[in-house]
């Protein structure tokens, strides 16, 4: 088997508070194979965010640390120098931020701001980074990119600056493009068309792409493989198809039966949503068990005592659930 | 733009109108009569009211206002009591020191400042942010002629580096002229220097926390492109309003340092002009300080809608 575009190992990632240590990603472990959309999914505050920050070093250290192993094309980013880190920003790995709005800088023009990555990573001057920022619009499916290329982000809706953050992101043919709730900000006809967007740059450039979002609607669309996050760790791994088809972990099962149905108040069989009782565990406190003990209507005195580890439940299929069956099991 | 321009200048001039009232006004209000001082302590009243007549003192007041004003449209500032000189002519004499100590201090204070706040805001609660703070405090808290008498005992009468006072014209070449303007630039500058470094570390650590800085960084962008060119383009407005605001400031410590240093500038000519009740000297001189403030102001608007492009009237 080849070596996989990006493996994350244990990767940790605490906050040093001044009331104890925030530990926002504690241990997990994926990899994303060349050419390859990975999701991680989980709600506000599991450490998405902060696992995908982690892997471009944008934590503030201190008060953040980041531990474990970033291994890209082999190389471990977390040994890598500051100079030697900057080179791979922008250029072999690229990331999307949720907000398009405050994402830009607001006092540079469109070009400039596209411009700025091939001039540090390819050498261009001002006038060809220029003619490219124009071709990477045109790209994205932005109109009249001649014009809009002098402008300013708020100049422009979000849609569009969302089109533009892409843009930025792929102008240096990235490898991996990270993507943080790429659409989470948009509304829902401009979150289609970005998603389609994605999809057809990715057939074009080739590049891997994490995708981090709470939307298991975009996960549906993009992913191949998905990452369930609770509380800082990894629950669950699966194909797209098998997760939503069979998902093991009780949080999982959660997340999925709080999707919305559309149109099911109106059918007749209305049903109340399903959600998930009770909030998220301080991330402050060290658990011992199963760090989803506390919500589940699952739970044991074996969950609360005991963090059940990674299972294999099926082909390419984990989870870390004491009472998650295997595949032969459940059928 | 240009018709923004165009438009702000049109409106300094009933700016300027106001600035002349006021100038004119306050002269009329002073205690002390010119005609008195003129006439010395020998005269009589006949003689004393004979000057005031010639001076035209005895008319309306709005009247004289008009007249004055008609004038000064005209180029004309009147005549110096004193030196029976042209007040532009004297004023023509004593701009150059004046205006190359402005300009020196403003560049200096910029090019110490801004690079002193910007990093003070990256270092954020270490070592190098307190002592950058530490310093623009003393800089705030020590008087113009305290660090004037200071530093020209120091590196003028100790060091022998710099001469002790005077001032050097231009056209006799640039080293010489620099040379009498470093020491009252840095006195001068003191309070300037902290005040927009003080500012600029503000204005910056609340751009540093913001999006877009964060996105420079996942660009790959290096920590002085993104310091310099992302955060201080943004930081910039409440910067630039500062810069204008102690501009004022500036010209007022201008009339001590030109004592201190002994540089034969506006501020000496003012200072003089004042203690010689020298009326149309001081209403010309004022009236230039104002001029030039205004002048100032309208840069400073122009500016805003060179940093930030939202901003548009």
């Amino acid at each position: 088997m080849t070596e996989p575009l990006l493996s994350v190992e244990n990767l940790q990632t605490h906050f040093r508070t001044p009331d104890g240590v925030n530990r926002a990603v504690d241990g997990i472990t994926f990899h994303v194979n060349a050419g390859e959309t990975v999701a991680i999914v989980g709600e506000s505050g599991c450490g998405k965010s902060v696992t995908s920050m982690s892997i471009l070093r944008l934590i503030p250290e201190p008060p953040g640390k980041i531990a474990g192993a970033i291994k890209f094309e082999g190389r471990d980013l977390l040994k890598l120098s500051d100079k030697e880190m900057r080179k791979i920003r922008g250029n072999s790995i690229s990331m999307i931020f949720q907000e398009p709005m405050t994402s830009l800088n607001p006092v540079l023009t469109v070009g400039r701001q596209i411009g700025e990555t091939l001039r540090l990573h390819q050498g261009m001057s001002a006038s060809d980074a220029e003619k490219k920022a124009i071709e990477m619009l045109e790209l994205v499916g932005i109109p009249e990119p001649g014009r809009r290329v002098k402008e300013y982000p708020h100049q422009l809706s979000g849609g569009m600056r969302q089109r533009v953050m892409i843009a930025i992101a792929l102008a240096c043919n990235p490898k991996l493009l990270i993507a943080d709730e790429p659409t989470t900000a948009l509304d829902v006809t401009i979150q289609a068309q970005i998603l389609d967007l994605m999809r057809d740059l990715k057939r074009r450039v080739g590049a891997a792409i994490v995708l981090i979002t709470h939307d298991l609607g975009v996960v549906a669309e993009v992913a191949e493989r998905v990452i369930v996050m609770y509380a800082g760790r990894k629950v669950e791994e699966a194909p797209v198809g098998k997760l939503f088809a069979n998902p093991r972990h009780p949080y999982t099962r959660g997340l999925l039966g709080s999707v919305p149905k559309l149109g099911s108040s109106l059918t007749g069989h209305e049903e109340r949503l399903a959600e998930i009782p009770g909030l998220v565990p301080s991330l402050k406190k060290k658990i011992d068990g199963c760090v989803f003990a506390g919500r589940c209507a699952e739970a044991t005195d074996l969950c609360r005592a005991v963090a059940p580890a990674l299972e294999t439940k099926g082909p390419e299929h984990v989870a870390a659930c004491h009472y998650a069956l295997k595949e032969a099991a459940a059928a | 733009m240009w018709a923004y321009i165009v438009r702000r200048v049109v409106a300094t001039i009933p700016v300027m109108a106001i600035v002349a009232l006021f100038v004119f006004s306050l002269l009329y209000l002073a205690p002390g009569d010119p005609a008195a001082v003129i006439a010395g302590d020998q005269a009589t009243p006949e003689d004393v009211e004979r000057i005031r007549a010639s001076l035209g003192l005895d008319r309306p007041f709005l009247v004289r206002f008009g007249e004055w004003a008609f004038r000064i449209v005209q180029g004309d500032l009147g005549v110096s009591i004193f030196t029976n000189l042209p007040v532009v002519t004297m004023i023509k004499q004593r701009v150059e020191p004046t205006l190359s100590l402005m300009v020196v201090t403003l560049c200096l204070a910029l090019s110490i400042a801004i690079p002193m706040g910007v990093i003070a805001a990256w270092k954020q609660g270490t070592t190098i942010d307190r002592i950058v703070m530490g310093v623009a405090v003393l800089g705030f808290s020590v008087p113009v002629f305290v660090v004037g008498y200071l530093l020209a005992y120091t590196f003028a009468l100790e060091l022998d580096w710099l001469p002790v006072q005077g001032y050097t014209p231009l056209s006799e070449g640039i080293p010489y002229w620099l040379e009498n303007l470093i020491l009252p630039a840095v006195a001068l500058g003191g309070v300037y220097i902290a005040l927009i470094a003080r500012i600029t570390r503000a204005s910056m650590l609340e751009v540093l926390s913001q999006d877009y800085v964060r996105t420079a960084r996942a660009k790959g962008a290096g920590q002085t492109s993104i310091l310099f060119v992302h955060a201080l383009k943004n930081a910039a407005v409440p910067i630039v309003t500062v810069v204008g605001i102690g501009f004022a400031g500036l010209i007022g410590g201008a009339v001590v340092t030109e004592s201190v240093f002994a540089i034969p500038g506006l501020g000496r000519l003012t200072v003089d002009a004042i203690l010689r009740r020298d009326y149309p000297v001081i209403q010309g001189v004022v009236l230039l300080f104002s001029f030039v403030y205004v002048i100032v102001n309208l840069a400073i608007d122009i500016l805003y809608t060179v940093f930030d492009p939202r901003i548009r009237y």
